[in-house]
């Protein structure tokens, strides 16, 4: 597909000159320009511009970067390079400087570069706590991977679950057909029957109810005991006739937040369009990080003010055990267990207190991890990185090491990490290393707990 | 000498001062505009004022965010303040503004003056230090950032030479000159570098929250713009 630079209406001083470019440099710029022309980047990036200091603290608090050793995985190095390019070729001043030095120019190698570092980034965001000045390194880190998207230059594998959600027959990032989803379901009902003896229901397309729920579409294919846990917490707490899954769209995951904003915003919208084909009012989302927090903020931002209200399973079940409708057997978990905190949830300080007060309220023996709560380390995995199957010897040997090694220091039996995401590196984690540990979700040991 | 002292003192300083003031009002203006600007693209206008006003609270006397980096937070903290106080405070500076415009405030103490101008010199080298020896900001730093620091150091290493003339090799005029014209150039480098932080450091912790908002349309805009209406991913 050719880039149509020829129809774009000039932006403010783009291409003042020819710089020495290759069709690549000249397709980043052109995307780079549309992007500034029709968003808020420009804003943004000017007031970085202005007041980035270069002080080097975000280097302390960055995963990869403490693994790898290169500076080019340093969050604030990531954001230079991008201010640079836009003050190089889309400010006055940077064409100024760049005319009289003759430097500056974005090259080919530039490109490699940011499509090696933009997408080692796990998006956890742990940098945006120690910036003294509050830039949000995420959030141009995902500008730098908006820009590549719009070049077709993202992983191969964020590519093509991306384009099975939107444009595939699915409609769901792991082409699971609705057949399969019916079959799961039903599946599902006969575990809970066979373990608990009772009748909880998986509904479909149930309308007019409070909660449309949806999890990564990969929960129906990894996390049956999470599934069972959700629909026994609801069933237990009284809702179990008050909640659906939509046959239109049964997949929370949002890989936009890591992709680029067109996606992010298509993911929201068909979100928001299933909750009102089926009448309900509140988005319940699963064990998943990323879509939560995807979801939470970005609801808002697309749909409006009429918008629905967006609840995490773990928040909704911490709601549901304050008001006395959920009750645990205090001692049921009987091995040791620590909490891992997904960043997306996390790192906002949105849910970090409630999966605790859960998690006592039904194991012995409890155990933090250090650091832990809106400072906790990556599970290695995210920004999209755990699909990536190219990047597993990275995540496993660079990133996941440093999360091997703070789960080797709790002890624990159990580490319960509410998102699949992070389920999916922990295990691989755990596997590498040979922890003597297993991962399970929150609501795995909830289902376990829940007193009837 | 005279008549360049005479020069640097009256018109250099007034005129670098108003260029100061002008520049970093003119930065606050463009700041506020742009936040405007893209709020009013957005259909999710909530903000967390308190959050923010917290957050900046905290940082400013940053007890909470040391752990990461103490030492070298600790003197990056007390940098700040010394090149804060110690011109604003100074016995001498008070008094030419005294004789120029009647206006004036209490000075500090002429030991605690010398002591914080030497604080202030010693933070300066360790963090510059810091930027050449520790690789994290050394990869990061640009020549700018070490021009900056080496500036911001000139007027209080020559402020302290010009009223110690035990400490002074050179005559007492042409290092009160090189104090000045230092001091008038970190006046015009203010709003024009990453120095002009001292008045847009609230803007990015509050903006960054705004700037996640995104706009709703916009991601469309930009593919339709770049691939037409066939667009596929």
């Amino acid at each position: 597909m050719s880039v149509a630079t020829e129809s774009a209406a000039p932006a403010r001083f783009y291409h003042v000159e020819k710089p020495d470019a290759s069709e690549r440099v000249e397709r980043f710029l052109a995307a780079f320009e549309a992007i500034l022309r029709h968003t808020n980047y420009r804003g943004l990036l000017d007031m970085y511009a202005r007041s980035h200091t270069r002080c080097g603290r975000c280097a302390k608090t960055c995963q990869v970067y403490q693994a790898t050793g290169d500076p080019r995985d340093i969050p604030c190095y990531r954001t230079s390079m991008i201010i640079n390019i836009y003050k190089r070729y889309f400010t006055m001043g940077g064409w100024v400087k760049g005319f009289l030095s003759g430097d500056g120019y974005l090259t080919d190698s530039d490109i490699d570069e940011m499509m090696e570092g933009f997408y080692r980034c796990t998006a956890c965001r742990r940098c945006s706590l120690e910036c003294p000045m509050g830039i949000d390194h995420a959030l141009v880190t995902h500008l730098g991977r908006y820009i590549l998207s719009e070049m077709r230059l993202p992983p191969k594998a964020l590519q093509v679950s991306v384009r099975a959600q939107l444009e595939g027959e699915n409609g769901n990032t792991s082409s699971v057909p609705l057949a399969a989803l019916k079959n799961n379901l039903e599946f599902l009902s006969e575990e809970i029957k066979d373990e608990k003896g009772i009748e909880v229901e998986f509904p479909l397309d149930k309308e007019n109810v409070e909660y449309a729920f949806f999890c990564p579409v990969s929960d129906y294919l990894m996390e049956a005991e999470t599934l069972m846990g959700n629909a026994l917490v609801l069933h237990a707490c009284g809702e179990g006739g008050n909640w659906t899954i939509g046959s239109k769209n049964y997949d929370a995951i949002n890989y936009g937040l890591f992709y680029n904003d067109w996606i992010l915003e298509r993911n929201i919208r068909r979100l928001v369009e299933e909750v009102r084909r089926l009448g309900a009012r509140t988005i319940l989302i699963g064990e998943c990080g990323h879509a939560s927090r995807a979801a939470k903020q970005f609801i808002p931002a697309f749909a409006g003010k009429d918008a629905p209200a967006v609840v995490n399973c773990v928040e909704f079940a911490w709601r549901k055990f304050k008001e006395g409708k959920l009750r645990f057997d205090p001692g049921a978990i009987k091995e040791k267990v620590t909490y891992h905190d997904p960043c997306n949830i996390a790192r906002s300080g949105w849910i970090v207190d409630q999966p605790r007060e859960l998690l006592k309220a039904m194991a012995k023996d409890y155990v933090e991890m250090t650091p832990s709560g809106r400072e906790n380390y990556c599970c290695g995995g995210g920004g999209g990185t755990v699909s990536i199957a190219e990047m597993q010897k990275f995540r496993m040997e660079v990133i996941g090491k440093t999360k091997a090694e703070q789960l080797k220091a709790t002890g624990a039996e159990i580490v319960v990490a509410p998102c699949a995401n992070c389920k999916k590196q922990l295990r691989e984690v755990i596997d590498h290393y040979k922890l003597p540990m297993e991962v399970k979700g929150l609501h795995d040991l909830m289902f376990r707990a829940i007193q009837l | 000498m005279e008549g360049m002292l005479q020069f640097a003192k009256g018109p250099l300083f007034i005129g670098t001062f108003m260029f100061m003031i002008l520049g970093l009002a003119r930065l606050v203006i463009l700041q506020v505009m742009q936040i405007r600007e893209a709020m009013n693209r957005l259909n999710d206008r909530h903000f967390d004022v308190s959050s923010a006003l917290r957050q900046l609270a905290e940082w400013a006397v940053p007890v909470k965010h040391v752990h990461y980096r103490p030492f070298l937070s600790v003197v990056s903290f007390l940098f700040h303040i010394g090149l804060i106080i110690t011109p604003v405070f100074l016995f001498g500076h008070i008094a030419l503004l005294r004789s120029a415009a009647g206006l004036g405030w209490a000075a500090l103490p002429g030991a605690v003056a010398d002591a914080l101008t030497l604080l202030t010199i010693v933070c300066g080298l360790i963090l510059m230090g810091a930027r050449i020896f520790e690789t994290d900001a050394a990869a990061l730093s640009e020549p700018q950032d070490y021009l900056l620091l080496l500036l911001l150091m000139t007027p209080f290493a020559t402020g302290f030479m010009a009223l110690h003339p035990w400490a002074n090799p050179l005559s007492y005029n042409a290092v009160l000159l090189i104090h000045i014209l230092s001091g008038e150039a970190i006046f015009v480098l203010i709003p024009l570098t990453k120095l002009s932080h001292c008045v847009l450091f609230p803007f990015d912790r509050v903006s960054s929250d705004i700037f996640w908002k995104l706009p709703p349309g916009a991601g469309e805009a930009v593919a339709r713009e770049l691939h037409g209406n066939e667009a596929r991913i």
